[in-house]
């Protein structure tokens, strides 16, 4: 690792995170996306803080935030478009500050706003884009021309904003780049088209591509994704499978008896109590055991159990006023 | 309150005709000080320049029955007086200036505003198509009577001087015929903008209307025995006019009927068509064209062969046109004693054609310094609409992309500059004047420096401020131009002369070029190139 150790509030050493990952696994691929402490700065507003993300080759990664929170930010660091205020940024082992081109060759980037050159066809762009990229797979490229019913006879000035969107999503699927970088690549798109979008996503991952999709439509990546990292005011705030934390939040329970509800604000791990009438509801952290057994005993009738859905671990993130320090260390 | 319901509703039903008539009355307006400006320079530099009744003969002998001015200006009528002069040394020249500011206007005005879809917000209101169109129409007639008042009112006043002595009535009327060819094309305008698919097509279909109509009007005012062809080009009826030398007020006629018919035909096509839909057949499904899109330097060629081709053009016929006149004018110059002091005064040694050409090719320093900021303002475009992104995403490197830019300014600028001369030197050839081709291959080139100068200056701009680097271009050259044009005269002050690119280069062929200048101008450009892009590869791309 070339860049310097972090340091830990005291100034003593700690270990980098490539040491821990080589202690982890020693025989471990290079990331198809790597980033340390990596921000930026413009003027007075902090657009991204100090981003430490790992995304190993194959994953396909959903990367959700409101807008403004650092999604489109982090894609142009690590396209180098823009230069970090600190920290550093690989794309399958190449530094992307220092040498964009070298890493461009393995990557395909989807903008979520098509401004393309309205004086040539659709043809002609993907030609155009294809020769620039240097590696296109012309059959995939005529499915995928099928696929979203695109007319690249057309000038890209006739189209609409759908139809540009479409053009610019063919003009990066098409190179089966190693790594796609999405960055809301479905913005515009009508629900069939969106459809398409997400068999070429599985599709991708079929063929162990790996996936950076940045979004916020909750849907599409809890289709899509491995693995969810949550942004938030350019803080990462969470990142994990959706198992892990469905498992870490809490369950929702839902009871209701023949006879009256028992008391069950002491019951460990329970908490935010409604009873109605003969019904109760509650949220569950950690064992569901000690809840299972006062219902039980107290008689239940009817119980449902519900994971919260990612809209609900999404939201939960929005809540409080300042992300809290130690959980931009998720991962 | 039901009062008050039907007045917004007629308000907004007017609202076309409200928005357009305050934009094509202010640029009218606008326009009618310069048509002032060159009145008042014709006629107030034509009394000091030829203050005796000698002089003025001389003058008419070398410019009367000269086919190759004619070509260019019209016919010479009485330039041995200054209101025969003023009339016939701005009379084409306005008049297609007029014909180009009403093409552009109209199809701005009528087509643009559809194009970007402003007018659906009026149409989904209580404003039907045909309507838009005659409110839009009504608003650019109110732009044409805005120019013709403003040139009106400017001509009036010049003509009080006592050495001009223009008659009232004969001011109004050399207005009137310096804004019908305005009035002609904004009714040419309104019409194919109706027709075309897009403004930029109407554009193309209009400026062929008008490149057809002064071909034909230059063909009629050159040939001996062709005048009668005067009367089949709308641009030879203005010049039928007479304004000042023995008026025709019958040519009027063919002028209203052609603008009354342009007119209703606009309104009637507006009626029948698709909001933006054209009444033409578009060829539509165009074959890819693949040949030039392999790279980013291909692709720009692309996107900038029409504004190439068409800079080259201009000056080639600029060119042209000043070598065909240079003979005539070199002559007149001979007999005014001013002029050869100011030409002396910019460091010319030769005298006539030679003189004449050192100081109009000025303009092609001009030219051809703006289509190098037009370079540069074109490589910002790609960063501000995100076009750029989609090159620098993938394997290409930004050193690359702006340094293929940098070439393509740079052939186009010395092109241009050599093309120029060329065109000269074959315009003065046709006169039978004697000046060598190296002379005026060397005249053009001499063109160049100060314009890549200016590609180094936009550069580095591009490089360091990106927002910046359009307005630094264009203001360093008008700042240029001014201190040329105004300062030069007034102050010998080196500190201030020598922050005009221009000031470093020598009227050629008036005089020879210098080379060390010009050798520091490309050196110092190319060093700011280079800064630039080093800068570029540094910075974070910045959108609009």
């Amino acid at each position: 690792m070339s860049c310097a150790a972090p340091q830990d509030v005291d100034g003593r050493v700690s270990p980098s995170y490539g040491e821990i990952q080589n202690n982890l696994k020693p025989q471990a691929m290079t990331a198809a996306i790597l980033t340390e402490g990596l921000s930026k700065t413009f003027g007075r507003t902090r657009a991204l803080v100090s981003l430490d993300l790992e995304v190993p080759e194959g994953e396909v990664l959903g990367y959700l935030g409101p807008n403004g929170a650092g999604k489109t930010t982090t894609i142009r660091l690590l396209l180098g478009l823009i230069g970090a205020s600190a920290g550093r940024a690989e794309i399958f082992g190449v530094d992307c500050q220092a040498s964009p081109v070298q890493a461009h060759r393995r990557v395909a980037y989807v903008p979520g706003e098509a401004s393309l050159w309205p004086t040539l066809t659709g043809a002609e762009t993907l030609h155009l884009l294809g020769r620039v990229q240097g590696q296109v797979d012309p059959g995939y490229r005529d499915l995928l021309i099928e696929r979203f019913e695109i007319d690249p006879s057309k000038r890209v000035r006739t189209y609409s904003k759908g139809n540009r969107q479409k053009l610019i999503l063919v003009a990066g699927l098409m190179t089966r780049a190693d790594l796609l970088l999405l960055d809301e690549p479905t913005s515009g798109l009508d629900p069939l088209m969106e459809r398409a979008f997400r068999e070429c996503v599985a599709e991708a991952r079929g063929r162990g591509q790996t996936v950076f999709l940045s979004s916020h439509i909750l849907s599409e990546v809890e289709a899509l994704c491995d693995r969810v990292a949550i942004l938030r005011e350019g803080h990462l705030v969470e990142v994990g499978t959706l198992a892990q934390m469905r498992h870490l939040s809490a369950l929702q329970v839902e009871a209701e008896f023949d006879a009256a509800v028992p008391d069950l604000s002491a019951v460990p791990g329970v908490s935010a109590v409604a009873v109605d009438g003969n019904r109760v509801r509650c949220q569950v952290t950690g064992s569901v055991e000690p809840l299972l057994r006062v219902l039980a005993a107290a008689g239940v009738r009817h119980l449902t159990c519900r994971e919260p859905s990612l809209e609900e671990l999404f939201l939960a993130h929005y809540g409080a006023a300042e992300p809290s320090s130690e959980a931009t260390r998720a991962g | 309150m039901q009062a008050e319901l039907a007045f917004h509703a007629r308000r907004a039903a007017r609202v076309v005709a409200v928005t357009t008539t305050r934009r094509a009355a202010r640029s009218g307006a606008l326009w009618g000080y310069v048509f002032g400006a060159a009145v008042a320079s014709s006629a107030y530099g034509y009394a000091r320049l030829y203050p005796t009744a000698a002089s003025r003969a001389k003058l008419a002998a070398s410019f009367s029955g000269n086919a190759g001015i004619a070509a260019v200006l019209g016919p010479a009528r009485r330039i041995e007086t200054v209101a025969g002069f003023t009339a016939w040394r701005i009379g084409v020249v306005l008049t297609v200036i007029g014909a180009i500011w009403g093409l552009l206007a109209a199809t701005r005005m009528l087509r643009g505003e559809e194009d970007a879809g402003r007018w659906e917000l009026f149409l989904s209101g209580q404003t039907t198509r045909r309507g838009a169109a005659a409110q839009a129409i009504c608003a650019l007639a109110g732009g044409l009577a805005a120019l013709w008042a403003v040139t009106a009112v400017l001509t009036v006043a010049i003509g009080l001087a006592p050495k001009v002595r223009f008659s009232i009535g004969g001011s109004l009327y050399l207005a009137a015929a310096l804004v019908a060819g305005a009035g002609m094309f904004l009714a040419v305008g309104a019409f194919v903008g109706q027709l075309a698919a897009s403004r930029r097509q109407a554009n193309l279909i209009g400026a062929g209307v008008l490149g057809a109509a002064f071909l034909l009007r230059m063909i009629a005012d050159s040939a001996r025995g062709l005048a009668w062809l005067r009367w089949a080009s709308p641009l030879g009826w203005p010049e039928e006019l007479r304004p000042l030398t023995g008026p025709r007020p019958l040519a009027f006629v063919p002028i209203i009927a052609l603008i009354a018919a342009l007119v209703g035909a606009a309104v009637a096509v507006a009626g029948r068509r698709d909001l933006g839909a054209s009444a033409l057949p578009t060829p539509e499904a165009p074959q890819p064209r693949t040949g030039l899109l392999r790279g980013p330097t291909g692709l720009t060629i692309r996107l900038t062969r029409p504004g190439i081709l068409a800079w080259v053009a201009g000056l080639a016929i600029l060119g042209l046109v000043l070598g065909l006149v240079a003979q005539a004018a070199g002559n007149a110059l001979s007999g005014s004693a001013t002029l050869e002091r100011a030409i002396r005064r910019l460091g010319g040694q030769h005298g006539g054609a030679a003189a004449y050409l050192g100081v109009a090719f000025s303009i092609v320093g001009l030219l051809v310094s703006l289509a190098a900021a037009g370079q540069v303002a074109a490589a910002r475009g790609e960063e501000a609409e995100g076009h750029l992104d989609h090159l620098l995403a993938r394997p290409v490197g930004r050193a690359r992309w702006l340094a293929g830019r940098l070439a393509i300014g740079a052939t186009l600028v010395i092109v241009s500059s050599v093309v120029a001369g060329l065109a000269a030197w074959v315009g003065a050839t046709s006169q039978h004047e004697g000046i060598g081709i190296g002379r005026l291959l060397q005249a053009g080139l001499n063109m160049a420096p100060p314009a890549l100068f200016i590609l180094g200056v936009g550069v580095l701009a591009l490089g360091l401020w990106p927002r910046t680097s359009t307005p630094v271009v264009y203001g360093l050259i008008v700042w240029s131009y001014l201190v040329e044009l105004v300062a030069a005269a007034v102050t010998t002050n080196r500190w201030l002369l020598d922050t005009s690119v221009f000031h470093h280069i020598t009227p050629a062929p008036a005089a020879d070029p210098n080379w060390t200048a010009a050798a520091w101008l490309t050196g110092l450009g190319l060093l700011a190139a280079v800064a630039g892009v080093a800068a570029f590869r540094r910075r974070d791309l910045v959108s609009a």
